[in-house]
């Protein structure tokens, strides 16, 4: 089972994000991070790869602050990362994203002569939400794609998937190759031991720019390409805060605050 | 084609009716239409399913495509996509609308890679700006930043949030137009084997009046029973926050929050909610907010009209006998 | 600042950080009150690898300096004392078979704890705390075995410790020139334990009392020499109380991070509390004692790295490191005023958790006595 999976960074999403001075996301304190969904999409794949066999592959696009999450994906399971990085990549919306992902998915097949089974994603990522790139990157590969996996098991020829849905699941056969998009599972992703990230900090880390992607359209990619553009960036209008309660007793507040509750008539 | 101005909405059926999202979705779709001149094609796939055309006819369409036969019984990702990818090519339409389902959700970027389409997620606002731009509002991490974007491609497409759009109110009666759509096989690549709902009850926070939600700060199943108790008394639906769903305390179809529900109610009363980002997003356009918790630092009471710095478990039973008699007063 | 460390410490520091603050710190806090030994904590920490750090390279273990392996020990300490003890003591029950015991014995041991288990040193008596000779636990060689009788107490993982080096008398007339030290596997017929302390602090470690009766082990479990039980004892101590020094740094650490996190929040007369020069003060004084403290520890370690001589520098780490972390456990309580005497704010823990670190692994008074016969000369 030869595996890819993309991974994103994103900043720690259990920090808010605000504008800042300049009317742009303020990130500068705010630590990247993998994306959550894609840890959780890492793992599931991690736990596929040990309970048959195979090889697991990282891509990430990015800068080089990446390189970083890279190595981290290494201690917890995967055998090879890529950074895909480019200046000609910067700012590319979905569409070029997913056309940057599946030429360099390309490219790593056609060096190690070895066609990926298995394409993982997150759902979505934590910063914009989209989940649009799992469902596109199978649609520009011509594959199949389950999206929200809760759990996957294998066939020799195809997979077969729990999809989360709001009422409970269902069960998702594919063809192989396909994509799959990984939701929260009922595990979580493992710590990295001290051995394997001592060791995943002396493993490579490969380097993929436009100029190793042969069928890569430049026309596709970059801020200048881009089919969706921000207009404007603003915060939504705040709620003013009421009052705050805090008697002598619990008892007390409760009374008050019901008060207040009639007094305004909510029930 | 590119002079075509018809917006085409994709209707999702559940149990031969529309999903909300759809009939909601009929109101900006008609407002663009009538902006632009064109006209709102709805679009309905299944099996037997005139009722839900005839819903759609009435709730605002000009034209509902009917896709009407025993293959489209059971969704199918593949299927859907490549019916949808099929009328878009006949029709044309300036925007396609899809409902923030979660099969809307995967649909949409399907196509917008078929047709090289731009495609707004979550978009929670539309307008047209001076120029004629098509405006869509879109949330940012978690929603404490919205994006305004426009689309630059034709078509373009558009996954509204639940929700968000209200559903028009008066409206003529629009045709309904059975179609026949020839699909190939081999786009088939996945299918559906089983579906499995492990939650019988229905739970709909995004048109409830009252909503009573409890957090980690419940402590445990037992005393989240409080914030049913509370929530049963003011006729209300129970929510919860995705900590207390870990926890095992109620089933996830009662999360709020931006990768929950996303409410309005006239009343929300959030117990032992510290209010993370997620889920003050979620609930920023309930009319009256009431939160409990004991840490008076939390950001909940930054949004709260009513906020008790207080031992949740000890005020709750406390509200609850109170609230008791004024309503047996009443 | 902190402790001077390995890129690769760094890296690690970060993910020991992280699965402290996501398994450790918070749940402790339960275990804090019941006084139970948390055995799922210690599968996750286990799990990464967290127990076996100070396991020697050639061993299996990470291969790490004992610099980078205090920055990760005294980032369990911060988040909890207790579970930084259980490591630490572990390491302590293996320390006698690494510096006196022959290649069979190190790898069984090593093998132990990279398997998950921990290890327990048992010297500590009833009747015999610094007084070694005192010791009654005797062992007698019967043909190819020695068995042992004795009871060993206030043995920190006395009840889950999968091997247990043992100091007892071979040879009652010497003195402590007649203590010999053996390693023993937990299961082995005539070894239980008995009374589990009900502790003031570090309440997620588990110490108890260790029972021999009859108790048969290979006589090629002695661990070097017979009569050289003591000395292996001391040499063993004299490394270990670096460690201990480590744990006490953290808990200090622990006490000016909540400190400043409280003074920061909490407003009186319209403005934080950390603002008044009083509170800053205060901090710095936390800070400059900490910071020292650490940096004997970092030193006691370094000497030991380089293979010199460390007692009296251990003595002082583990003494003033102590001593320190009672005064800003006490300190980092005054901060939080009346909220910080509850049990409902994280401090009060602090000064119960700090107590014991002047106690154990040789009272303070011992290392004085340590420090002043290294600093004055027989």
């Amino acid at each position: 089972m030869n595996i890819l999976v993309c991974i994103k960074q994103v900043p720690d999403d259990s920090v808010e994000v605000h504008l800042n001075a300049e009317g742009k996301p303020d990130l500068k304190n705010i630590t990247p991070v993998v994306n959550a969904f894609d840890t959780y999409a890492l793992e599931m794949a991690a736990r596929l790869k040990e309970s048959s066999e195979g090889e697991i592959t990282v891509v990430c696009m990015g800068d080089a602050s990446a390189k970083n999450s890279l190595k981290n994906c290494l201690a917890v399971g995967a055998d090879y990362a890529f950074l895909i990085n480019d200046a000609a990549f910067e700012d590319s919306d979905t569409r070029g994203i997913t056309h940057v992902l599946k030429n360099a998915a390309k490219k790593i097949e056609a060096d190690t002569d070895k066609k990926f089974d298995l394409i993982f994603c997150g759902k979505e990522a934590t910063d914009a939400a989209l989940g649009q790139v799992g469902p596109m990157l199978a649609e520009e590969l011509g594959v199949g794609v389950i999206t929200n996996l809760i759990d996957i098991q294998l066939d020799t020829d195809k997979v077969t998937a729990k999809q989360e849905t709001e009422e409970g699941y269902r069960t998702v056969e594919s063809k192989i190759p396909c994509v799959v998009t990984v939701s929260k599972p009922e595990y979580d992703p493992r710590y990295p031991t001290i051995k394997n990230k001592m060791a995943a900090r002396k493993k490579p880390i490969g380097n993929i720019t436009m100029s190793d992607m042969t069928n890569i359209k430049a026309e596709k990619v970059g801020k200048e390409n881009t089919l969706v553009n921000a207009i404007k960036l603003y915060e939504p209008p705040k709620k003013e805060a009421g009052v705050k309660i805090q008697e002598e007793t619990d008892e007390d507040s409760a009374l008050k605050a019901v008060a207040m509750m009639a007094e305004a008539k909510v029930f | 084609m590119a002079d075509c101005k018809d917006i085409m909405v994709y209707v999702e059926t559940a149990e031969g009716n529309p999903v909300k999202v759809a009939l909601e979705m009929l109101s900006p779709a008609k407002e663009l239409a009538d902006a632009k001149g064109g006209k709102v094609i709805a679009v309905v796939i299944g099996n037997n399913i005139h009722d839900a055309a005839q819903k759609i006819a009435q709730a605002g369409a000009d034209q509902v495509l009917m896709i009407d036969a025993p293959e489209y019984e059971k969704y199918n990702m593949d299927v859907y996509a490549d019916v949808l990818a099929n009328l878009m090519k006949e029709i044309s339409p300036e925007v396609l609308f899809i409902g923030g389902t979660q099969d809307g959700k995967d649909l949409a970027p399907i196509l917008s890679s078929k047709f090289e389409a731009g495609c707004a997620s979550d978009v929670m606002n539309i307008k047209i700006d001076d120029t004629g731009k098509i405006v869509f509002t879109c949330p940012l991490y978690g929603g404490t930043i919205l994006e305004d974007i426009e689309i630059t491609s034709f078509p373009k497409i558009a996954v509204l949030r639940s929700g968000a759009f209200p559903k028009l109110e008066d409206s003529t009666t629009g045709e309904i137009i059975e179609k026949q759509v020839s699909i190939s096989n081999d786009c088939i690549h996945a299918n559906i084997v089983e579906t499995v709902k492990e939650i019988a009850e229905s739970v709909n926070l995004e048109e409830a009046e009252v909503i009573v939600s409890g957090g980690r700060g419940m402590g445990n199943k037992d005393d989240f029973k409080m914030v049913e108790d509370l929530s049963n008394l003011l006729g209300g639906v129970v929510g919860a926050t995705r900590p207390a769903i870990e926890e095992g305390w109620i089933s996830k179809i009662h999360q709020v929050g931006q990768s929950g529900k996303i409410v309005a109610p006239k009343l929300y009363i959030a117990c032992g909610i510290s209010g993370a980002t997620q889920h003050i997003s979620g609930i920023m356009n309930s009319d009256y907010i009431v939160a409990i918790n004991k840490d008076e630092d939390a950001p909940i009471f930054e949004v709260a009209n009513v906020g008790i710095v207080g031992d949740v478990k000890k005020v709750l039973p406390i509200m609850i006998e109170e609230i008791k008699k004024i309503k047996e007063a009443q | 600042m902190a402790y001077l460390i390995s890129e690769e410490a760094k890296d690690l520091l970060q993910d020991v950080h992280e699965f402290c603050e996501n398994e450790v710190k918070e749940q402790c806090k339960a275990y804090d009150v019941s006084g139970e030994w948390p055995k799922e904590i210690y599968d996750k920490a286990i799990e990464m690898q967290l127990h076996s750090l100070e396991v020697p390279e050639e061993y299996g273990g990470p291969g790490l300096s004992r610099v980078d392996v205090a920055a990760l020990i005294e980032e369990m300490a911060i988040a909890d004392a207790g579970f930084a003890t259980t490591i630490s003591a572990s390491g302590l029950g293996t320390k006698p078979v690494l510096i006196a015991g022959n290649e069979e014995q190190k790898k069984h041991v090593c093998q132990k704890i990279i398997d998950g288990g921990f290890g327990a040193f048992c010297l500590t008596e009833p009747g015999a705390g610094s007084d070694a000779s005192a010791g009654t636990t005797t062992a007698v060689k019967d043909g190819d075995e020695y068995v042992l009788n004795g009871r060993k107490c206030f043995i920190t993982n006395g009840g889950i410790a999968s091997f247990y080096c043992i100091t007892a008398m071979t040879d009652k007339s010497k003195g402590v020139k007649g203590i010999s030290m053996f390693l023993v596997d937990a299961g082995t017929p005539g070894l239980s334990t008995g009374n589990e302390e009900n502790k003031m602090g570090i309440r997620t470690s588990n110490t108890c009392d260790v029972v021999l009766e009859d108790c048969r082990i290979p006589a090629a479990n002695l661990v070097g020499q017979e009569g050289k039980g003591f000395s292996i004892a001391m040499k063993t101590l004299d490394q270990a109380r670096a460690w201990m020094g480590c744990v006490a740094t953290g808990i200090a650490q622990r006490g000016i991070n909540e400190g400043i996190a409280y003074a920061k929040e909490r407003i009186q007369f319209g403005k934080p509390v950390i603002r008044n020069q009083a509170m800053q003060f205060k901090v710095a004084d936390m800070a400059i004692k900490t910071e020292t403290a650490r940096q004997m520890v970092a030193h006691a370690l370094t000497k030991m790295d380089l293979g010199l001589p460390h007692s009296k520098e251990a003595a002082i780490a583990k003494c003033y490191a102590s001593d320190i972390a009672m005064e800003v456990a006490s300190e980092a309580i005054q901060m939080f005023g009346g909220y910080g005497y509850s049990r409902e704010y994280p401090v009060e823990k602090l000064l119960r958790d700090a107590k014991i670190f002047q106690i154990f692994e040789g009272s303070n008074e011992v290392q004085r006595i340590v420090i002043a016969n290294n600093t004055i000369g027989r």
